[in-house]
């Protein structure tokens, strides 16, 4: 097709081709499919522009934002040192050292839900005993240090969401 | 008086639907067809919210009926000029369907489930990452390369540009541009038709999308994963729909109505101050919109529409849209991969056409199946909501180019 046919008929597409107009020209046909998918192009590749640039400038306002509450936080540190009486539910256990007593219980938390987590392994594992007649014993239970995509996700988080993402 | 019995019963029979049936036995065979959709909506699961309302007005439309009084639906006033009188008799003489569909013809439903979609749409991941309006825009290449193979085959604009609107993988979009183009138009294609070759092939997507997909990527391109988006602040989810709406209404004002619809129902959730309009919206208004869209819509799929080389036109080139929407998505995808050093997994190019959530759904399948690890959805979001904005822009540039 000459391009100079092309670029008049894009010129009168500008008017419209009549909707019963059959059959249509080869240049119609091509003009009507640049000229769309270039427009289409343009207004999202327009929008690409204007949401980067917004995103920009509210991750900036959001920055300020959070280096004036930071700098706001600092100032007011020093009225915050009466917290560390935090050691006075040391009173509850008098038998051990008031210097101790806020480590402990910061652990103990943690140490507790291990605990239970372990109380499960072993309860499944005495399952698996009882159903395979064989004697397990746990030499050890570690975090494992899984890859990319794993990160920080239980079994059951990751069941749960592929539950939610397959489509049938 | 048997005489008079006899002519008693004869009447009857030659008003009853056996008689209609008699007639127009091509009735039967629309009958046969529309259980055979029921049967994919209930058993098979295929879009049942929309399938099922299409394919039980495709039954009642098809219900023998030989004094015109009888019918629920009269096809042949749909092929009339739209004019004060015609309105008349469409409210005085119509029967039910052809009250409903008064919706689809003026253009309401379509703008009224975009509403719907936008309250239930969070814009998140494409304000994460503007890229993906890319992606969105690529996919409707499937329109407009569809529009030339149409052409090409000697179809009229206004017939070129409904069948091509199916490549966008939207029925209200489809039905919008169907019902405004072949308004009045010397085609033998109608607006049911359009939609339902549109819906059914959107009800297919976990069919025609998975082995393009396949084919256009390797097995290194699917496992590769994407990194974490950032979460978008409620200012940029607020100021987006508006942003959006404007620059859409400045370029292409012929998608304003869509648009428009689309980020009012998204401001009116992303505002949280109107959360009683966004249930509505989202709930009780798009169910009622929905099941008068797919009846009324179903009501078109007449023997004389359907059955017809007209109808297996639609159908050829309706897959053919949809497939070459989903490889520009993914071809697009790839050379962002490629630009990017290997940072944006293709899949999510597919994602493009805007069969939301579907077309995500699946990059995501396909993006586990190759890595059980790697989660897709939310980067596959981006390009799928794009894609609903990107066929809105697509439907308001044929309405712009074609006069109806």
């Amino acid at each position: 097709m000459h391009p100079l046919l092309l670029a008049n008929h894009l010129i009168m597409l500008a008017g419209g081709i009549d909707g019963n107009k059959r059959p249509l020209d080869g240049s119609e046909i091509w003009g009507v499919t640049l000229v769309g998918l270039g427009v289409v192009i343009v207004a999202l590749a327009i929008l690409v522009i204007l949401i980067l640039l917004f995103g920009k400038i509210f991750d900036q306002i959001n920055k300020n934002q959070k280096e004036k509450e930071a700098a706001a936080a600092a100032k007011k540190k020093p009225k915050q040192a009466p917290v560390k009486k935090v050691a006075a539910p040391v009173q509850e256990k008098p038998a051990q050292k008031p210097s101790t007593a806020p480590t402990v219980q910061t652990v103990s938390a943690p140490v507790s839900d291990e605990d239970e987590v372990i109380a499960v392994i072993s309860a499944v594992v005495a399952v698996m005993s009882e159903q395979d007649g064989k004697n397990y014993r746990i030499k050890s239970v570690a975090k494992s240090q899984r890859s990319n995509g794993f990160s920080g996700r239980s079994a059951w988080a990751m069941d749960g969401r592929r539950q939610n993402v397959n489509p049938f | 008086m048997l005489q008079i019995l006899q002519d008693i019963l004869s009447g009857l029979f030659e008003t009853s639907g056996l008689a209609g049936l008699a007639a127009e036995p091509l009735k039967l065979l629309m009958m046969c067809i529309s259980f055979l959709f029921m049967y994919l909506a209930i058993v098979k699961g295929f879009e049942p919210l929309l399938l099922l309302p299409i394919s039980f007005g495709m039954f009642l439309s098809n219900l023998p009926a030989v004094l015109p009084e009888d019918m629920i639906f009269h096809a042949a006033y749909w092929n009339e000029p739209q004019s004060v009188e015609w309105l008349w008799k469409v409210l005085h003489d119509g029967g039910l369907l052809d009250k409903l569909y008064l919706g689809v013809k003026l253009q309401i439903y379509p703008c009224l489930i975009f509403l719907g979609i936008g309250t239930m749409t969070d814009f998140g991941p494409l304000i994460a990452n503007p890229k993906s309006f890319l992606l969105g825009a690529a996919a409707q290449g499937g329109i407009f390369f569809t529009f030339l193979a149409a052409g090409y085959m000697g179809m009229s604009a206004a017939e070129c540009g409904s069948i091509a609107i199916i490549g966008g993988a939207d029925g209200p979009t489809s039905i919008y541009v169907s019902s405004k183009l072949l308004d009045g138009a010397d085609s033998s294609l109608n607006t049911g038709t359009i939609a339902l070759a549109a819906y059914t092939y959107m009800a297919l997507v976990p069919v025609i999308q998975p082995p393009i997909m396949r084919l256009m990527t390797t097995e290194k391109e699917r496992k590769i994963k994407m990194p974490q988006l950032r979460t978008p602040s409620k200012t940029e989810k607020i100021v987006f729909p508006v942003v959006v709406t404007l620059i859409v209404a400045l370029l292409v004002p012929s998608a304003a109505s869509l648009v428009g619809m689309l980020m009012f129902g998204n401001i009116l959730k992303e505002s949280g101050v109107a959360g009683r309009l966004v249930d509505t919206a989202q709930n009780a208004l798009m169910n009622i919109v929905t099941i008068f869209l797919g009846v009324s819509v179903g009501a078109t799929c007449t023997a004389s529409n359907v059955a017809n080389l007209a109808f297996v036109k639609v159908l050829i080139l309706g897959v053919i849209a949809f497939s070459l929407g989903t490889a520009c998505g993914l071809g697009l995808a790839k050379i962002m991969n490629w630009l990017s050093g290997g940072k944006v997994n293709p899949l999510i190019g597919s994602a493009g056409v805007s069969a939301v959530p579907m077309a995500a759904r699946i990059s995501q399948q396909e993006g586990a199946k190759a890595d059980p690890t790697n989660f897709l959805l939310m980067h596959a979001m981006g390009p799928n909501v794009a894609g609903v904005i990107g066929s809105a822009v697509a439907a308001g540039v044929l309405l712009s180019v074609v006069n109806y």
